[in-house]
């Protein structure tokens, strides 16, 4: 059997997928992105306004304090009595006071911001995800878009609340710090400070292994994850061919690489505090001997040494924080501009400035000399050379071998995908033209593999109402012959239908997806193999309500069988793409082409 | 599993997802425990390790006490408690002859800053290793233990949850192990260290610096129960917005064809907006805490040199402003150690839960391996007056999905099980592959009970081929061969050719190394097909049982797996559930089934004499086929 052209299509799809979606320009991507995290924070302006003021007072205070301390035991030094003492040491309480204020203020304001702009990144991707045409389904995996919707956004939040406060903070914290230190006793100061620098080194190269190893991790859990799923899903297999332990094997090999990755991981997390209370170590040792031999000289005060400890132990989270923030920062950049590619994909399907002032249709469709390539497929056209006239109120079968193009065809008129070449027009307007909401809201389809959502059955029949009427509802459940099986149903219209429709069996999910499309009263009603998985009475009974519904609305009907279409007022034979025979069913059977060999074959399978 | 059920059951599935649990549980921890019991010397090491690391934690502090003093040339009037317990050691700190003091106390100190950070890395480490350690060998038994599950376990438990079980739960028990329970109990026990040596060092200054300890204590609990319910809210939110992400990213075709992005965005916009607030308020109490604790800290410190300052010496001073940051380190953090215990307790109690499920289905003691058959095999499949319901014997009698079936297959026959939806014709193959047992009546092979043959051999000679037929991510051949060492490459082929499989995997540029996807999505349903029908084959099994696929093929497809299954059920004894009769005609005999029970048997020419269900069923497909769909205009 040779691959057929959908087939081949489709392949070309997968291996498009597997390269990587955008190359582009790296720089004009940085730029892009950055420019987008900028308009976030500047649309939350008075937030970081706010907070970057109160960051200044707070470190005023912190500055300060250790400042405050010394002062208060020189009093001792300098023979002051007690009362001064006393009066100094309310200092310190009052500075400490007003500190934590501002620290609650610019903590909460920093965070809250962060949290403000995950939120709107949020909506804004999910409205941007709401846009963008099956296209974009088709090139991007579902995982993918998860990934960023997830893990991106919280990466930028890192980035906006621990990162900025960081970023911002510590500079300014230092510059105070250093200072004083400085005035107080320059030689000491420039002892103490060498090493800070290289720390940052330190402290940034740890905070890339601890990156590199969580990325090790994630990808492990990813791959248990998978092994899990698959594992699981497939059960009545591994249970059937007696599997467990070769499966049992697969699975510990993933777990001990997992285990592996979880030690690379916990050795970098391990030599985190050890590495912070390094320096604050050496910098002691400088001071003890340096500033021991100033006091032994009685170049410096013991006061002024317990101030310098004081600042030294300040300086070390900051500082160790500043290597992991140099992590967070680089992190959250690449998120941003994953987010930010996600985000400026123009959705290609939308009402432009020459949308037409359509309200409503009547029904006719006509294809002019279509063309179809689904993107990224290697130029394969699914569709060729294709002109057809439905006229409004008509039924048109679409039939052929599978991967001939039925549904790509079908899928065209609602305007899931964009046309490339050639006309699509709806009462005689190029579907372009037409306003999405009118075009959509006139048009039901009932997709292969229908999707059904986690709601109650009734939400899922009333989808496309405004609301959920029980009249409508239950018409349209009896139209599609759900309405009985609904009987069965414990809680009957209010029953969840679970993830996909998991409660339901393959025909019921089915019928649901008719029922869906049948609620809607459309002018076009498009039907793409709805009934495979319905039994043979029930497909019976479908068939002679649909007869009722059909009468006065366009429809088209798919399938892969001839029966199916045969009493349709035209039928169109496709095969690769292109339309091969066209007619009645009488006259494509009396023509003895491909029609006629389906019908032929399809009915000696059947015994007939 | 009914819908109601399935309602109860996700909604306290939703339930149990958000449950945070205790933060102690005596009973799961000694469950735990068994887990940690074969790394018992690495937690001795830890444990051992404690006190060292407190002692050289303190000595730096000690050190600079001793050397301020001496370098000011301070001689205390009275030497402190602290000073007097630790006379014995006290020698340590005089250099020896020709060294400058302050070169050996900054030496000192270093020497032991380095053991400090030194000890603590070894500490850290262990504690991680062991819990990641005692972590994959639960998942290892998680693992094992859900293969063994009978197969309606899964029909109710998503598959979704039981990835979590192995995945995200595991890892939060283990969290415990970094930062839960043993950092907890490490840091109250250094704060009680810090404490004492305060003591010992100034009494009175001790008591009335930790007097701010209390009212912290109070502070710090408050805002941990806010934090915590603005946690559980957090928690609850996000996943629901991720759930609602995934489920209309997935569903958008539809959610575009019915033009519903509006109504949509609202409520996703309620969703988002509502996690962002219980972010806000948890965000005011973590903030909070950390401002009450710095405040704590700084108060602290006022008081000492309110109290201390000319009374005290300034080594004593530095003693106990270095010992208190130490002393208020841990309760920053607090809240987040014991949000950590609360999540790794309902995580170790949901995983718990799943390894208390029994397996339905396990083999006897005296059951007959492979290999040891009692009389040659031939493949003669009996049912016996079997009866059978999902859910053991029914309250109802409506519930029952078999009833009293039963029917003989000789060696090398070909049957074929057809009736309506529900009549219980799957069930019958899932019984005689032993994925469930019957309720009453038995089923043999080879006049041997099932139950009396390992899981083992019997999946051996019975091979199922499943309507939906699962593929595994890996090579073609892998998936034919399933990791069996006597199935080799030659065989394979071998199988693929006589089922027709091999046109169209010679066909790819791999060849039998051609990668399937995940569950061959990139392959048709035909193609599948006929690699499950290679598997099949490919496995020798003595009888086949067979599960008509109904999913709609091309014609030119079909007649390859039509072709495909003939080769594979010659010389076996074959079950074959059919959906349309067509395909059927020629086996040797038919049995109807209705309501779970058989309603009448015989060859294709036989029933449709009889003119009973058959005849009807016949027809109505046949006719079906033949009505208009479309009778418009």
């Amino acid at each position: 059997m040779g691959l057929r052209p959908g087939a081949r299509a489709y392949r070309g799809l997968v291996s498009a997928m597997s390269e990587p979606v955008t190359a582009g320009d790296a720089a004009a991507g940085r730029r892009s992105a950055l420019r987008r995290l900028f308009s976030y924070i500047a649309r939350n302006k008075r937030y970081y306004g706010v907070w970057f003021a109160t960051t200044l007072v707070y470190t005023l205070g912190f500055v300060a304090l250790p400042r405050l301390v010394g002062w208060t035991y020189a009093a001792h030094e300098q023979g002051l009595g007690a009362d001064e003492i006393v009066r100094r040491a309310k200092w310190i309480a009052l500075v400490a006071v007003l500190t934590a204020g501002v620290r609650f203020f610019s903590r909460t304001l920093v965070f809250n911001a962060a949290r403000e702009i995950e939120y709107e990144i949020r909506d804004d991707l999910f409205a941007q995800l709401e846009k963008l045409p099956r296209s974009f389904y088709f090139e991007w995996r579902t995982g993918d878009i998860m990934s960023r919707c997830v893990n991106d956004v919280n990466a930028i939040r890192l980035l906006l609340g621990v990162g900025l406060l960081n970023v911002i903070s510590t500079p300014i914290l230092y510059f105070g710090a250093l200072g004083v230190m400085f005035s107080m006793n320059p030689v000491l100061t420039l002892w103490v400070v060498a090493p800070y620098p290289l720390f940052m080194l330190v402290a940034r190269t740890f905070g890339r292994g601890i990156h590199h190893w969580s990325l090790l991790v994630q990808e492990g859990l990813g791959d248990l994850s998978n092994s899990l799923q698959e594992s699981i899903a497939g059960i009545a297999v591994v249970k059937a061919y007696a599997m467990e332990g070769v499966t049992a094997r697969r699975f510990e090999k993933t777990n001990q690489e997992l285990y592996r990755r979880q030690l690379g991981i916990a050795r970098a997390v391990a030599s985190m505090p050890a590495i912070v209370g390094l320096l604050p170590a050496m910098a002691m040792f400088v001071v003890l001997l340096v500033g021991g031999q100033m006091i032994v000289d009685e170049q410096m005060k013991p006061s002024e040494f317990i101030t310098f400890t004081m600042y030294i132990y300040q300086l070390t989270f900051p500082t160790f924080l500043m290597g992991w923030v140099v992590a967070l920062v680089q992190r959250g950049a690449a998120s941003m501009q994953r987010i930010d590619e996600l985000l400026s994909i123009e959705p290609s399907i939308a009402d432009g400035p020459d949308t037409a002032a359509v309200a409503a249709l009547r029904g006719e469709i006509e294809f002019r000399n279509l063309r179809f390539t689904y993107p990224g497929s290697g130029g394969d056209p699914v569709l060729a050379d294709l002109d057809l006239h439905v006229p409004a109120g008509t039924t048109l079968g679409v039939v052929g071998p599978v991967g001939s193009g039925k549904s790509t065809l079908v899928s065209l008129i609602p305007r899931l995908f964009e046309l490339d070449d050639g006309q699509l027009l709806i009462d005689g307007v190029d579907v372009n033209r037409i306003p999405l909401r009118v075009l959509r809201s006139n048009i039901a389809m009932v997709p292969q593999e229908a999707f059904l959502f986690s709601m109650t059955l009734a939400d899922n029949v009333a989808f496309g109402l405004p609301r959920t009427e029980n009249d409508a509802v239950v018409r349209a459940s009896e139209r599609a012959q759900l309405a009985k099986d609904v009987a069965e149903l414990p809680h009957g219209y209010e029953t969840v239908v679970g993830e996909r429709g998991v409660m339901l069996s393959g025909g019921q999910r089915q019928r649901t997806a008719l029922a869906r499309a049948l609620a809607l009263d459309p002018r076009i009603l498009i039907l793409d193999d709805t009934l495979s998985a319905v039994d043979a009475e029930t497909e019976a009974a479908i068939r002679r309500e649909l007869d009722v519904v059909f009468r006065g609305r366009t429809v088209v009907v798919v399938s892969s069988r001839v029966s199916a279409v045969r009493n349709a007022d035209r039928i169109v034979v496709l095969d690769a793409g292109r339309i091969v025979e066209a007619g009645r069913h009488a006259e494509l059977v009396a023509e003895g082409g491909l029609y006629a060999r389906l019908a032929r074959e399809q009915a000696a399978e059947r015994g007939a | 599993m009914s819908a109601s059920e399935a309602r109860s059951s996700a909604t306290e599935a939703m339930h149990e997802e958000e449950a945070l649990g205790k933060a102690y549980d005596g009973r799961l921890l000694l469950r735990l425990w068994r887990y940690v019991a074969p790394y018992r010397w690495q937690v001795a090491l830890t444990l051992g390790l404690i006190v060292p690391l407190f002692l050289v934690e303190i000595a730096p502090a000690w050190i600079i006490k001793v050397g301020l003093n001496g370098a000011i040339g301070e001689v205390q009037e009275r030497p402190t408690r602290l000073d007097q317990w630790l006379e014995p050691v006290s020698g340590v700190l005089d250099a020896p002859a020709g060294l400058d003091p302050l070169w050996w106390l900054a030496g000192l100190y270093l020497v032991s800053a380095l053991l400090y950070s030194g000890l603590q890395y070894v500490n850290m480490y262990v504690m991680a290793r062991t819990g990641q350690a005692a972590m994959r060998d639960l998942r290892r038994d998680v693992f094992e233990h859900i293969q063994k599950l009978h197969l309606g376990f899964f029909d109710r438990y998503p598959v979704g949850r039981l990835v979590t079980r192995c995945t995200n739960d595991v890892e939060n028990v283990a969290e415990m192990f970094s930062s839960g329970i043993v950092a907890l109990v490490g840091d109250l026990l250094r704060m009680l260290g810090f404490a004492a040596i305060l003591f010992l060092e100034d009494a009175t200054l001790a008591l009335l610096t930790l007097l701010v300890v209390p009212p912290l204590a109070v502070v710090a609990l408050v805002f941990r129960f806010k934090v915590r319910a603005a946690y559980r809210l957090v928690r609850v939110r996000i996943a629901r917005i991720n759930a609602y992400i995934q489920e209309n990213v997935t569903g958008m075709r539809e959610v575009q064809l019915f033009t519903r992005e509006e109504r949509i965005r609202a409520e996703f916009d309620e969703m988002n907006s509502a996690h962002r607030d219980a972010w806000f308020m948890s965000i005011r109490y973590d903030s909070g805490l950390f401002a009450v604790v710095e405040l704590a800290q700084s108060l602290t410190v006022a008081i000492i040199l309110w109290r201390a300052t000319g009374l005290a010496s300034a080594g004593t001073i530095y003693l106990f402003i270095d010992l208190l940051r130490r002393f208020f380190m841990p309760l920053r953090d607090l809240s987040a150690k014991y949000s950590v215990m609360q999540s790794s307790m309902a995580s170790a109690e949901r995983i718990f839960q799943l390894l208390d499920t029994e397996p339905d289905i396990e083999d006897r003691r005296d059951a007959l391996a492979l290999g040891e058959r009692t009389a040659a095999p031939s493949g003669v499949v009996e049912f016996e007056n079997v009866w059978f319901a999902y859910s053991g014997e029914p309250q109802d009698e409506a519930d029952w999905v078999l009833r009293d079936v039963s029917f003989r297959v000789a060696a090398g026959e070909r049957i074929a099980l057809v009736g309506p939806t529900g009549a219980g014709k799957t069930s019958v193959l899932k019984l005689l592959t032993r994925l469930y047992e019957p309720v009453r009546g038995r089923i043999l092979l080879d006049g041997v009970d099932l139950r009396d043959y390992t899981q083992d051999h019997l999946r051996r000679r019975v091979a199922m081929v499943l309507q939906d037929v699962f593929l595994f991510s890996g090579s073609i051949f892998e998936n034919i061969a399933l990791d069996r060492d006597d199935i080799d490459a030659a065989r394979v082929a071998q199988v693929a050719h006589a089922v027709q499989a091999h046109r169209f995997v010679e066909a790819l540029p791999d060849g039998y190394a051609s990668e399937v996807r995940e569950r061959g999505s990139n392959f048709s349903a035909g193609q599948r097909q006929l690699l499950s029908f290679a598997r099949a084959l490919a496995h020798g099994a003595d009888v086949i049982v067979l599960d008509e696929a109904t999913s709609s093929i091309d014609a030119e497809t079909e007649a390859l797996v039509q072709q495909g299954l003939h080769t594979l059920m010659e010389g076996r004894t074959a079950l074959v559930v059919a959906h349309r009769l067509s395909t059927i005609e020629d086996v040797d005999r038919i049995y109807v089934l209705e309501s779970g029970a058989i309603v009448e048997h015989g060859s294709h020419a036989e029933l449709m004499t009889r003119h009973g269900l058959y005849e009807r069923l016949y027809h109505l497909q046949y006719e079906t086929q033949q009505r208009s769909p479309t009778a418009a205009a």
